[in-house]
């Protein structure tokens, strides 16, 4: 029980690395999007520190109704995106959510998000492990 | 010894004058070995005013093929697109300056009300051009421009895969040269000014 109260409590601290520390996500960023745009994307590191693989399964966001794992890939001069059922990320590897590749993509909020805005994600993985993410709102190419 | 070469230079010189001038080397791009004369299109610009080939004519233009809900590949290669025009501003040779194109693959959800919200977040003068679905394909099928929709998480919510190239006419509105993936601003607005001054040259 006290570990609990004391995991609760770091929980609350850091935002950054949850219930599965052996994950680590850095350089979380969401695209700012143009005016009358109706998809968002965000991008991230996950860095797998642990001796196991693990496997991302799902993500969730207050401010996103939906977000979807997404992959960019250009064939033969085409540009598509597949949706993902998940992500395995090997032990001790590092996978990269970043423009043209692997990306969360969400519809875009009501009220058009800003950069500089803080956003927050939900990742939640095969192992039943959890990690909450703050990813902020940058004009990036 | 001087004396002999001299007489060579100019030579050389004179040589290089007669023959025609050489296709330039390309970074990036690829140059058509002819330039490409399409057929009339008949479209709509973000204001609501007709753009047709017309419109590609009397100055170069830089064309990309994509749509408004793709949130990954289309902001990166406009953006990308920014950058090649800020770093031809400080080229001030008459004409040189070229305007930028975006075709939508997805008029249905383009619309230009939609496009002139879109647009100008990326540059005041980008053109976003959409329309009759027929007309999009008249016109992407002459540039072997390929896209097509892709189911997504609903019905309305449908992805559309498309060329990622750039493409390049000139001032005759003749589809000139190609850039494929990746993009880099510095290696395309060099190739582009390799590519207008062989034209001015050709001519
Ligand atoms: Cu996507």
């Amino acid at each position: 029980m006290k570990s609990f109260l004391l995991s609760l409590l770091l929980c609350s601290w850091s935002l950054l690395a949850c219930a599965d520390p052996a994950i680590q996500v850095e350089n979380a960023w969401v695209r700012e999007a143009p005016p009358g745009a109706q998809m968002m994307a965000a991008y991230m590191t996950l860095k797998n520190t642990g001796s196991s693989d693990v496997t991302l399964e799902n993500i969730t966001s207050p401010t996103f109704r939906m977000v979807m794992l997404h992959k960019s890939v250009i064939v033969d001069g085409v540009a598509r995106m597949s949706h993902q059922d998940s992500l395995p990320i090997p032990a001790g590897t590092s996978v990269a959510l970043e423009p043209g590749s692997y990306h969360l993509m969400m519809p875009a909020p009501e009220q058009r998000l800003h950069s500089g805005d803080l956003v927050e994600f939900n990742l939640q993985f095969a192992d039943g492990g959890t990690v909450r993410v703050q990813a902020i709102v940058r004009k990036k190419p | 010894m001087k004396i002999r070469i001299i007489p060579m230079l100019l030579a050389a010189v004179l040589l290089s004058a007669c023959s025609p001038p050489q296709p330039p080397q390309l970074q990036q791009g690829t140059l058509l070995p002819d330039a490409k004369i399409i057929a009339d299109f008949q479209l709509t610009d973000q204001n609501g005013k007709p753009f047709t080939r017309k419109n590609l004519m009397g100055k170069w233009s830089f064309t990309f093929f994509g749509y408004t809900h793709c949130p990954d590949v289309c902001p990166t290669s406009l953006s990308m697109l920014a950058q090649v025009m800020k770093k031809l501003e400080q080229d001030k040779t008459p004409g040189a300056k070229p305007q930028v194109v975006f075709f939508s693959v997805d008029p249905e959800r383009d619309t230009p009300e939609v496009l002139a919200q879109y647009l100008p977040y990326f540059n005041p003068d980008f053109i976003g051009v959409t329309g009759d679905p027929q007309q999009i394909l008249r016109l992407t099928r002459q540039l072997g421009i390929l896209y097509g929709k892709s189911p997504g998480e609903s019905a309305d919510d449908y992805l559309v895969d498309h060329s990622a190239s750039i493409l390049l006419f000139d001032p005759d509105g003749n589809f000139r040269a190609l850039f494929g993936t990746p993009h880099d601003p510095d290696r395309i607005a060099q190739d582009f000014v390799a590519i207008r001054n062989y034209y001015e040259a050709s001519r």
